[in-house]
């Protein structure tokens, strides 16, 4: 947080002349529409998740309570096994290729060059471009026979790919285009943490004749992996939320080689209409988002110490 | 506007020349004639100024609908609103829509091999029997003797209900190129086996030319398998007993068939094909052969989209080793239970499966009409853009016509796994273990739903 | 010399770089512009047509003439505008309110509530719109976006609220004032940044989002993005509209985002993400 001393002194000189004021007083009114709305749309339908995981309940049919019945089914079930293992397969690739390319951009995108402005603007379009659009786009860009990304190819004479049509390729084709459209976020995340680096030690170690590549090794990376840390958790959520694209784009086909946890989840609840099963899945997936948020936030609290 | 004034016209000019029609009718054209008479003492117009909802599949009939709910209006002044959902988002939209309890529709088409006994458990849609028997609403001409066995087996529940009045039954058949099979010298299949000798004459990859293609994409792969379990003279469930027949030699006979069609002779990338992209294969003169329902002829012979205009060939689904057989689909149209027009819904559903709109549907190559009297009609069958090969086809098909999906509740469960052990295969996956496998894990669901 | 060539080597690095960078960006928004623009026979056409010759409205007409694109459009105005502006009126007060009484609890949750996936919310408020019979409505969307409007805007504005100095009101309260008016006067005329930050992000991600309105959307309530999965999609080879309709449903953040890229990038990687 920011002090400012002069009005903090004068501030507080005053306080202690006058009345004693309670500070922390009906702040909370401010928040209590909101808190009443989280409360209903948020909170409520965790554990109303919480309470349809523990019954059998169909669309259309009764419901019975069976207790922890749905998550002894799930983890016998051998598509949510593997559901699991593509999302971690996925996950993986979506995190550490943004990661570094994100990286790179930070870079490029720190320094000073003409249509600077244009040009990141440029690269920011698709983190804002709406996913489902873009993944028609891509969609008809894949088209084993007529899609232009196998033109491509052939130009600089490499074959022609299945790209979503073939299930060693399909999960690489999909990171393809998650990385298209996060890797921006994690530039402007580093982007963020280079703005506020001092220049002290770039100076003193170009007198020590450093090259580029050590100042980077020595001087940048260690100042820059707190925000690497931030970036790398938000990442990782971020990817194990991705539903739009693969649902868009390959509906978690072939077969099942592209079904993550989410398309299994949507595919249980609103193709099956299982809402016990599915509500387990979700007690799950919810367990394990939040632990990591709650990573986030201890990274967080880790990089204003350092910062 | 046909009000009272015309419709008198009408009258008396039938009265002025009634002698010589009744004998015209007696012999030629009775057709004209109860038109006529139906118009005049049938009230179209019992709700006019009502709006309808309807909800279709997309596929050329629901364009067909479309296009005659101009007409409709003039006739009834009843307004439609609707629109053409994708099949996979149209079943879903139906299932969530109807269990709410409040449909955003009067009126929707359901693929009856796959919707047919969930409709019925859920209460989806209205049983039309006091429909049909109420003279003030319905048509006199509208002739329900005149709808096919194989459509009114579709429509009808297993207690006699009818839920909808079918509207178009599909078969399955094989379009053929037949320009390269007279360049090659190649003759039709004459057996399922034979299909993969052909297939493999016809093949010419470094061409961009292959011998095959079907849906490889699951849940829309399963026809393809069940047409060729068919040849074995095998449904995927029993009729009558509800053995499962999925993991049996014939079944996986059938598998391997599908396996080696679309792994060895088909574009690549077909294992993520549903039938608009086969047909789009097809059409740019990329397959030789494609199997697939008999309702996606019109965009072939349609030369703004399709390269093979006047090249297409339709045969007859060729006989397997045991038997012969095309796998047959239905849709119908149905009433939403929840709806409050359902006068208007039900004078839409018996113009939109009336005689007229039926040729119109035969004529324009978008299927199989579910009335009978549309092929008896010599105009609908003389095309100018179909061959005869294509209405002998349809008939002949008729004839062998066995239903492609069994009739039980959980279609979806059963297409989505069955369709993801036929997809496996085409990984490189064993087909009698992948069928092996998807059988254990459908059976309890299947059980389930028959218990519940 | 050897420092020239370096020089000059670095540029070329670096420009490749960039090229690298920018180009597939600039390849995905110009292909679904180039397809739009061309009739079919362009569009399938193998060796592909680039530059469409001579380009075609044809597709946009037919987009407006088939469908019910304005009505739509008009759905997703209502959703997401209405999500928008009713979680900023409870979202700006409960940053704020958050942000000095530096509850963290009430962070922690909110945090977590962005980060659930929107997929996890859909099956509850599903099955109680249902029980309500509200499926099919766009009161049922709109209450269904505010689960990614209020979380984002509460987030951003929870940041902003803490970087003003809160001697600043302290003052004010001495001198009399209640916390409404020191909220109401000081700190709110100083958040207005963060306010367009929280709003215009809020409005992305919401207007964005498709799941909702695919499974809680009625034909004539449905909003853009669901529209184009649930009423184009792939008809035959129909590319041009479909891309057509595509880059329309986008259009409104991509043209968000040219004019309010400063406050974007602010919001992202300052008030949204570093700070807390």
């Amino acid at each position: 947080m920011t002090d400012s001393p002069a009005l903090a002194a004068s501030a507080s000189s005053r306080k202690l002349a006058e009345k004693p004021y309670d500070f922390s007083r009906k702040y909370w009114l401010f928040a209590l529409p909101a808190v009443i709305v989280v409360l209903s749309v948020i909170v409520f339908p965790w554990l109303f998740t919480v309470f349809m995981s523990v019954n059998d309940w169909k669309i259309g049919g009764g419901m019975d309570f069976v207790g922890l019945d749905n998550f002894r089914t799930l983890i016998a079930d051998e598509r949510f096994r593997e559901s699991l293992f593509i999302t971690i397969y996925f996950t993986i690739l979506a995190v550490i290729i943004p990661i570094v390319l994100g990286t790179v951009a930070a870079l490029v995108f720190h320094r000073e060059f003409p249509f600077r402005g244009l040009l990141r603007t440029i690269f920011v379009m698709p983190m804002m471009a709406t996913p489902v659009a873009v993944a028609l786009v891509w969609k008809m860009m894949f088209h084993p026979q007529l899609g232009v990304l196998n033109y491509l190819l052939s130009l600089v004479g490499i074959s022609p790919s299945e790209w979503v049509f073939s299930t060693s390729t399909v999960i690489p084709t999909l990171v393809m285009v998650e990385v298209w459209h996060w890797t921006p976020l994690v530039m402007l995340i580093l982007l963020g943490g280079l703005a506020g680096m001092p220049t002290e030690p770039y100076e003193s170690a170009k007198i020590d004749g450093a090259n580029s590549w050590q100042m980077f090794r020595f001087i940048t990376l260690p100042l820059l992996w707190p925000y690497i840390m931030i970036a790398l958790v938000i990442r990782t959520i971020d990817a194990l939320k991705v539903f739009d694209i693969i649902f868009v784009i390959s509906e978690g086909g072939p077969g099942t080689a592209s079904e993550t946890l989410n398309i299994f989840l949507y595919l249980q609840a609103f193709q099956f209409y299982k809402i016990g099963y599915s509500s387990a899945v979700v007690v799950i997936f919810f367990t394990i988002i939040v632990a990591l948020s709650l990573v986030l936030l201890y990274v967080r609290q880790k990089t204003k110490w350092n910062a | 506007m046909t009000d009272k004034r015309t419709s008198d016209v009408t009258r008396r000019q039938l009265l002025q020349t009634g002698a010589s029609l009744s004998v015209l009718g007696a012999v030629g054209a009775p057709a004209i004639i109860s038109a006529a008479n139906a118009q005049s003492s049938f009230n179209w117009k019992q709700a006019a100024g009502q709006q309808i909802d309807v909800m279709l599949v997309k596929n050329p009939r629901s364009d067909l609908l479309q296009a005659a709910e101009k007409e409709f209006t003039e006739l009834t002044g009843i307004k439609v609103s609707s629109e053409q959902i994708p099949e996979q988002q149209q079943r879903q939209k139906a299932m969530i829509e109807f269990s709410s309890g409040r449909p955003t529709f009067d009126v929707t088409m359901l693929a009856l091999h796959v919707q047919k006994r969930l409709a019925y458990k859920g209460k989806w849609v209205e049983d039309l029997r006091p429909f049909i028997d109420n003279p003030a609403i319905t048509n006199p001409n509208f002739d329900l003797a005149d709808f096919s066995a194989a459509g009114m087996n579709f429509a009808r529940q297993a207690d006699g209900a009818l839920t909808t009045i079918p509207h178009f039954v599909d078969f399955w058949m094989l379009y053929y190129n037949k320009e390269m099979f007279d360049k090659k010298g190649v003759a039709y299949p004459t057996s399922m086996e034979n299909i993969i000798k052909v297939a493999q004459q016809l093949n010419d990859p470094s061409n961009g030319v292959y011998g095959f293609v079907s849906r490889g994409l699951k849940n829309a792969n399963i026809p393809v398998w069940t047409s060729w379990l068919l040849g074995q003279g095998l449904e995927t469930i029993d009729p009558a007993t509800g053995k499962l027949n999925t993991d049996g030699e014939a079944a996986i006979w059938a598998a391997t068939l599908y396996r080696d069609l679309n792994k060895n002779y088909a574009p690549p990338g077909t294992i993520g094909f549903n039938w608009n992209e086969c047909q789009t294969s097809f059409m740019q003169g990329r397959a030789a052969m494609w199997l697939d329902g008999i309702g996606f002829a019109t965009p072939l012979e349609d030369p703004t989209k399709s390269k093979v205009v006047g090249k297409v060939g339709y045969g007859v689904t060729p006989p397997g080793p045991k038997a012969h057989h095309s796998a047959t689909f239905a849709d119908g149209l149905g009433i939403s239970r929840a709806s409050t027009k359902k006068t208007a819904a039900w004078l839409y559903i018996q113009f939109m499966t009336g005689k007229k709109e039926q040729i119109a549907m035969l004529k324009a190559g978008a299927g199989c009409p579910a009335r009978m009297s549309a092929f008896a009609d010599p105009e609908a069958t003389k095309s100018s853009t179909f061959s005869k090969q294509y209405f002998d086809c349809l008939q002949s098909s008729a004839k062998i016509g066995r239903p492609g999906l069994p009739q039980i509740i959980p279609v979806t469960e059963f297409r989505d796994i069955f369709g993801v052990a036929l997809t496996n295969t085409l990984s490189g996956a064993d087909p009698a273990a992948e069928l092996k496998k998807a059988t254990e894990i459908f059976k309890p669901v299947l059980e389930k739903s028959e218990q519940g | 010399m050897p420092v020239a060539l370096e020089r000059l080597l670095n540029r070329i690095a670096f420009g490749l770089s960039l090229f690298v960078l920018v180009s597939p960006a600039i390849l995905v928004f110009f292909w679904m512009l180039s397809l739009s623009l061309k009739n079919e026979v362009d569009n399938t056409a193998w060796p592909p047509v680039f530059i469409p010759n001579p380009p075609t409205l044809a597709n946009y007409v037919e987009v407006f003439a088939r469908n019910n694109f304005l009505l739509y459009l008009w759905n997703s105005i209502i959703v997401t505008g209405g999500a928008v502006l009713f979680g900023m009126l409870i979202g700006v007060p409960a940053g704020y309110g958050i942000a000095r009484s530096k509850s963290a609890k009430s962070a922690v949750l909110i945090l977590i509530a962005r980060m659930t996936p929107a997929l996890s919310y859909l099956i509850p408020l599903f099955m109680v719109f249902q029980i309500l019979g509200m499926i099919g409505t766009k009161s049922a969307l709109l209450i269904t976006h505010l689960v990614i409007t209020v979380p984002i805007i509460v987030w951003i504005m929870i940041g902003y609220f803490e970087n003003i100095p809160a001697e600043l009101e302290d003052a004010a309260l001495v001198d009399g004032a209640n916390t409404w008016q020191s909220f109401r006067h000081i700190a709110l005329p100083l958040a207005r940044p963060g306010i367009v930050v929280g709003g215009i992000l809020a409005f992305i991600f919401s207007w964005n989002n498709f799941i909702f309105s695919v499974v809680l959307g009625g034909k004539n309530t449905r909003t853009l993005p669901s529209a184009i999965y649930n009423v184009l999609t792939f008809e035959q080879i129909s590319w041009g509209p479909l891309a057509a309709a595509a880059l329309l449903v986008t259009l409104p953040v991509l043209l968000l985002t040219v004019i309010a890229q400063r406050e974007i990038v602010a919001g992202l990687s300052a008030g949204g993400l570093k700070d807390g």
